[in-house]
């Protein structure tokens, strides 16, 4: 045990309140503000998780976020990175992916085995005998590593938020604290984000000095106003400055997404500490010197009693000044600086005992620090189309090209002192700050609904004066190989074999070796990688380049990003009597429609006989006005429409350019200039955008207003030979046959309610009238229906019915018997193509078209009628599997009492009178015969027409 | 005719292999070597992704073609290749789909065997989810057409959906209830770079040359009706790359996002729009999920890979463009649907996205073969699943150019049905169909 509470410090813990929780299911005690892994530490436990492949014994390397051997399973949580989280009280927390225990973990034999296991090694074996492979993955898949999933844990509440700052600061170290102050002394509306638990940065694990130095920028961002959000992550950086935020420690939620549209986004991500590359750099006890200086400063936790401190800047130096006060005894510093470095350690039972150095000399030690350079994370600016370029003097990544909204400050763009990056980022916070303004005022004066542009036009600042950028040693690999990416388990010696292989550009190496493909996507390793590389294909690290980085900069649960599920449930007005008269719903997209009452074949007879109503409020309805209707309708239809009187309605069929059947509906003449166009219910919403993208882009000079008003009215259709008589009780237009023909439009009072729209049409192949009523009065006009037409033997009936009755007469329904290459003449509506027409659309492909060899639409009949062919049984020839179309629509029809079809079939088969063959699902082959005409019943329409 | 057992020789993977240069500490030799550039190749082929590298193969494979040069403008696999969710099936809607389609996954079976190296081919199962009675008719369409052709496919109700994915919600609460699904088992996945590797280490091992880094910035023609010789009733004569110019007499398109632009520069158009099509991937966690799922309905496909990421896909943006970006939307809305259909995962995090192109063709089908270029073929216009076709199509277009003949299986694929009215009707099953 040899991390341990040092008995006083610790900025950010809070000594008089203190908590425990469950580690491996044996407790363990921290204070207020410990993160789990600070309190592990300063617990004595060492051990955090396993390695992904050998299961070699890790513990902390960074002890922050991006610490790639902290992940733990908290409760049902899988993956939590407990170098970050909050440890709580009560918190139930396990070590990851070992069995049986974290301590002796048996898939650490993998270890042993290491030198064949090579990169890439499945790619070479477990090719022979093919058989075995299958339980070779099942092995292979029980190494998985992570966390498990609980499936069954309870739902959870996500939400989103969304905001429009002016300025979008992501990082709040000392740069990102000024430039946010700038930005929002200026004017602008600054929102400033930290990944951390509190914002100061580096400054906050520095002296007593530096912590003075955060709280004196924080409190002046705060005095500016600046919204100041910790422990989130700006996470994206998507086109237009669409900027994604994860907030986590939210009370309400466990992460919430937060979207903001920035006009501008600083950039201050700092650096993040990179590892050394060097044999036995996993074992516990090797650290990089901010952990040792955040164990200590932050949580008062004594990272090792002696330690050896291999330092090539002064972030090292300070850390071994911190180790000294923390009384812990520094043997022996190695300064990278005069070239002196660090070369193996030796290990006992996973923890460091001591510590080769580059002279050959041997240190006993239980800690070994590192402070060898700086990882740029450039991940955000990636995302806004920078490749950075590295330079070989300061030893890290720059960036090299950014669009104007997306300014980098801090030690992404250079050094200095913190005076000097305060000042710098100063400087660009007020150049962002007036240039978000005047990217906010540009956008309110182009909406209309702004009257008045907020503030005056900023005079935009120069921008300041470049940081300068210091010398670095360039400290990648000792003269050893050792660990490049730890949560993967991929060591330089591995990235070198695979250079050697082929794999020798950065994305095939890593590809090939999985290298920084890990959950901290590089943030540690990116750089070691390409510098492994670069050695190895003896070239430079700016020659060899880098990977891009994509996003999430951080990952970020499903739950935030999916929020709340806004799917809307749509109902007609009517669907409360439906629910009071035992109906049978079914889902046809977002709308829940009546299926049947109990009964869908009395349903059928009943309108046969008598009179139905059925509720058909989700057809599409779209109200065209203007002159330039007729042209529209012309343009859409493959029919004529010019001539359509007032008072008149007209069936039509829509194409694609491809001439293929795009809809389907009935279209009515009211008034000068005013047409009421009907679509199939689930075309509604494609075909009003199919008529706008029409009149917006290609016909921009006609005059015609589109208003889509499918849920305005309420749409019943009242069918069977008693349907004269059900509405003449109910309203005063004259339905005599001579006054109100088929085909013909009234609007008018029906039940009292006024301007209605009445036609009569027969989808049902009877007598009917389909009604359109103002949708705050359709339950009132239904019920009056029922009530009226009681003594005429009414029921309701729902869409089986009616796809029944539809079948019997023969009408097809777009999407069901055609399909996405049913050309317009093949589904039986030749009469309605008028190619003689100016234009339609599909026009030009129906000219050209031989249909010849097209699959026709034609009505079936089996010739055993008691057998209902399933709707995608296939027609073969009769002798063999050879498919010559397929049954498109079946149902048993109670008025022929009999099975009748639709079908597509082959030209060649499709003669009237024609017998087919018919493969059923159950494999069973029987006879159809072709029917001369679509409609199985009334094929002349004498009862629609009566 | 050169064979690869023989030409890869020392360099043969085995386990045995892996303990032998463990314990010797050797190193594996390289899986392709570097080239220079000769000035004339019998066939160049533009794009190293799967269908470039499968057709170089195959030319030196079955038809002893080796003179043969594949260019890429990045690294091996970095288009479509190194893109795609690496999911392979073959339950297509028309006859022609089905049986192409079986041929790639039959090829995709055997590979990890014929190539001597391990692709990893996972034959776990592949859902098609119904959450609609308009749906479930098509997945009845598919799986009467894939029992005819011999095609193991069937449709089958949510309690067997459960047994097979218990993380699935089955029960009626979505607003989308799960109320069928297609189940295809022989579909699976596969590990899509190490397809690119097998094709890549084959072809060099039989003769040709890969040329990473290489832009072709021209085709050059002689003869065409258009500028410069290109176009109709002319013929090629060799390419223009970045790294200089190489003559051959047979220049094959194996692109994709950039295949209109490629087609171009011989004066041939072609009917395509080029769409991204964004992914995403999850952080590890042990492995719950066995089969592909995919909901046309809810837009998303998703599997888990053997170190425990889920894998995610969508269907493609309704926009044409070139950019490679992710977007935000996607991932949210990608989330929205995964959690409808698996509640339980909303604690895990996404770890990165990524977009990749693809280019559409009207018929959601290739443009494969001859064009009026002479010299000049085009094995494009893959849209979304032009991975699961990589095999066959290589060995189809290695065929087509050594017979100077359209093979049968890729007949209904030439360019020439766009003027013809034989449109392949696989769109129905193609759209979101992963």
């Amino acid at each position: 045990m040899t991390t341990s509470r040092l008995s006083s410090g610790g900025a950010e813990i809070d000594r008089s309140s203190k908590i425990s929780f469950k580690w491996n299911g044996k407790t363990v005690n921290g204070f207020e503000g410990d993160t789990i892994v600070s309190a592990l530490a300063g617990s004595g436990h060492q051990l955090v998780s396993r390695s992904m492949k050998y299961h070699r014994k890790r513990g902390l390397l960074t002890a922050d976020y991006w610490d790639p051997n902290c992940f733990v399973q908290v409760g049902d949580e899988p993956n939590v990175r407990a170098g970050h989280r909050k440890a709580t009280n009560g918190m139930d927390i396990s070590a990851q992916n070992v069995w049986p225990s974290l301590e002796r973990d048996m898939k650490s034999a993998n270890g042993l085995v290491g030198r064949f296991l090579t990169p890439g090694f499945y790619y070479k074996t477990f090719v022979r005998p093919q058989f075995l492979w299958p339980t070779y993955q099942k092995v292979l898949r029980t190494f998985a590593p992570g966390g498990a999933v609980d499936h069954q844990s309870q739902p959870l509440y996500f939400d989103k938020r969304y905001t429009h700052p002016d300025v979008v600061v992501a990082g709040a170290g000392p740069a990102g604290l000024a430039a946010a102050t700038a930005a929002a002394e200026a004017g602008a509306s600054v929102l400033l984000v930290e990944h951390d638990h509190a914002v100061g940065g580096h400054l906050r694990w520095g002296s007593d000095a530096d912590r003075d130095e955060a709280a004196r920028l924080e409190a002046a961002a705060l005095a500016a106003g600046v919204e100041i959000m910790t422990d989130a992550t700006v996470t994206g950086r998507y086109d237009h400055n669409w900027v994604s935020i994860n907030q986590r420690s939210l009370h309400a939620s466990v992460e919430r997404l937060v979207k903001a549209r920035a006009k501008v986004l600083v950039v201050a991500a700092g650096l993040v500490e990179r590892p050394y590359v060097f044999a036995g750099n996993d074992a516990l006890g090797v650290m990089t010197a901010g952990a040792a200086r955040r164990l200590i400063n932050l949580w008062g936790v004594k990272p090792g009693t002696t330690a050896v401190a291999m330092v090539a800047n002064e972030h090292g130096d300070a850390a071994v000044a911190d180790l000294e006060a923390a009384g812990v005894s520094v043997t022996s510093v190695v300064d990278g600086r005069n070239g002196e470095f660090v070369s193996s350690t030796t290990a006992s039972k996973g923890a460091l005992s001591s510590v080769t150095l580059g002279d050959g000399s041997t240190v006993d030690a239980d800690l070994l620090i590192t402070a060898v350079g700086w990882t740029a994370p450039t991940s955000l600016l990636n995302m806004a189309g920078d490749r950075p370029a590295y330079d070989e003097t300061a030893a890290r990544f720059f960036p090299t090209k950014l669009p104007p909204e997306v300014i980098p400050v801090g030690g992404l763009v250079g050094d200095g002192s913190t005076a000097q990056i305060i000042e710098h980022a100063a400087g660009v916070g007020r150049v962002a700050g007036a240039t978000g303004i005047s990217a906010r005022r540009q956008l309110q004066a182009a909406t209309t609904r702004a009257a008045v542009v907020d503030g005056a036009e900023p005079a935009i600042p120069a921008m300041p004066e470049p940081l300068g950028r210091d010398p670095h040693p360039e400290l990648y690999r000792s003269d050893t190989h050792g660990m490049v990416d730890y949560s993967e388990d991929v060591s330089s010696k591995d990235l070198v074999a695979a250079s050697k292989e082929g794999y020798d550009s950065v994305e095939l190496m890593k590809r090939f070796t999985t290298v920084t493909m890990g959950p901290s996507q590089g943030k540690l390793e990116t750089v070691n990688a390409v510098a492994v590389l670069a050695e190895a294909r003896g070239e430079t690290i700016e020659e060899v380049g880098t990977t891009v980085w994509r996003p999430p900069y951080a990952p970020i649960s499903l739950g935030a990003l999916g929020g709340r599920i806004f799917e809307p449930e749509r109902v007609s007005p009517i669907h409360p009597w439906h629910e009071a008269n035992g109906v049978t719903t079914i889902l046809a997209g977002q709308w829940i429609r009546p299926d049947h009452y109990g009964d869908a074949q009395a349903e059928v007879t009943n309108v046969r006989n008598n009179v139905g109503i059925i509720d058909v409020t989700p057809l599409g309805k779209l109200d065209l006005r203007g002159p330039d209707v007729p042209k529209l309708l012309n343009l859409l239809y493959t029919n004529k429409w010019s001539k359509l009187a007032i008072g008149s309605v007209r069936y039509g069929v829509m194409c694609a350019e491809d001439g293929v059947v795009l809809d389907d509906g009935v279209t009515a003449h009211l008034g000068e200039d005013h047409y009421l166009m009907t679509t199939t219910s689930s075309g509604a919403a494609a075909i009003w955008e199919w008529a706008e993208n029409w009149l917006q882009t290609e016909r921009p000079h006609w005059q015609v207003h589109v208003t889509p008003v499918t849920t305005a009215y309420a749409s019943i259709n009242i069918a069977g030979p008693k349907s004269r008589e059900l509405l003449s009780r109910l309203t005063d237009v004259d339905l005599a046959n001579e006054a109100f023909g088929y085909m013909r439009v009234r609007t008018g009072t029906i039940g009292g309610v006024d301007d209605c729209i009445m036609w009569r049409i027969g989808f049902t192949g009877e007598l009917s009238y389909e009604i359109h009523v103002p949708s705050g009065y359709a339950l009132h006009v239904w019920e009056h229906l029922m009530s009226e037409g009681a003594d005429l033997g009414i029921g309701a009936f729902g869409l089986e019915a009616q796809r029944i009755m539809r079948l019997e007469k023969g009408h097809f329904i777009v999407g069901q018997d055609t399909d996405g290459l049913t050309k317009a003449p093949t589904a039986g509506i030749g009469g309605l193509i008028k190619l003689d027409k100016d234009d339609f659309v599909g026009k030009t492909e129906l000219s050209t078209l031989d249909v010849a060899s097209l699959p026709v639409l034609v009505a079936l009949q089996p010739v055993d009628g008691s057998v209902v062919p399933e709707e995608a049984a296939q027609i073969v020839l009769p002798d063999s599997n050879d498919i010559i179309g397929r049954i498109t629509s079946s149902r048993f029809s109670p008025t022929l009492n009999r099975s009748v079809c639709l079908g597509q079939v082959e030209p060649s088969h499709a003669a009237a009178g024609n017998i087919v063959t018919v493969l059923l699902f159950s494999g069973e082959r029987i006879p159809a015969t072709v029917m001369e005409h679509h409609a199985h019943f009334d094929p002349e329409g004498a009862r629609l027409r009566g | 005719m050169p064979t690869l057992g023989k030409k890869v020789g020392s360099a043969r993977y085995s386990a045995g292999g892996l303990l032998m240069r463990g314990l010797r500490k050797q190193d594996w030799p390289r899986v392709w070597n570097d080239h220079d550039i000769k000035k004339k190749y019998d066939v160049v082929i533009v794009g190293g992704g799967v269908h470039g590298l499968a057709t170089a193969y195959y030319l030196a494979k079955n038809h002893g073609i080796t003179n043969v040069a594949v260019l890429e403008k990045g690294y091996l696999g970095s288009g479509g290749s190194g893109r795609n969710t690496a999911i392979v099936r073959s339950n297509y809607l028309t006859p022609e789909g089905v049986r192409f389609y079986d041929r790639s996954l039959e090829l995709y079976g055997n590979m990890s065997v014929d190539m001597n190296l391990n692709v990893m081919f996972s034959e776990r199962g592949h859902l098609t989810l119904a959450h609609a009675d308009s749906a479930l008719r098509t997945m009845h369409w598919r799986a009467e057409v894939n029992k005819l052709q011999g095609v193991n496919s069937s449709v089958i109700g949510p309690d067997e959906i459960k047994k097979i994915a218990p993380s699935l919600d089955t029960s009626a609460e979505p607003r989308y209830p799960i109320l069928g699904a297609l189940y295809h088992p022989p579909g699976g996945i596969i590990r899509h770079d190490a397809v690119v590797w097998a094709y890549a280490r084959g072809a060099d091992a039989l003769g040709a040359h890969l040329h990473q880094q290489t832009e072709v910035l021209d085709i050059i023609c002689e003869g065409g009706e258009g500028p410069d010789g290109k176009g109709a009733g002319g013929k090629v004569t060799g390419v223009r790359t970045s790294r200089g110019d190489i003559s051959a007499p047979i220049v094959v398109n194996c692109t994709a996002g950039w295949a209109t632009l490629i087609s171009d520069m011989a004066g041939v158009k072609l009917p395509i729009t080029t769409h991204p099509l964004e992914a995403a991937v999850t952080e590890p966690v042990k492995v719950f999920l066995p089969t592909v799922i995919v909901s046309g309905s809810l837009h998303v496909y998703v599997s888990q890979t053997d170190r425990g990421e889920l894998v995610f896909g969508a269907s493609i943006a309704p926009f044409a463009t070139y950019s490679q970006a992710g977007s935000l939307d996607f991932t949210e809305e990608l989330a929205g649907h995964v959690l409808e259909l698996m509640p339980g995962i909303a604690k895990m995090r996404l770890l990165r996205q990524w977009a990749g192109l693809c280019d559409m063709t009207p018929d959601y089908s290739p443009v494969m073969g001859f064009t009026p270029v002479e010299g000049f073929l085009t094995d494009v216009g893959w849209g979304t699943y032009g991975f699961k076709a990589g095999p066959v199509s290589g060995e189809q277009m290695a065929k087509c150019i050594a017979d100077n003949k359209t093979p049968e299986l890729i007949a209904a694929f030439d360019l020439a049905r766009f003027g013809e009215d034989r449109l392949v009707g696989e769109k129905g099953a193609a759209a979101v169909g992963h």
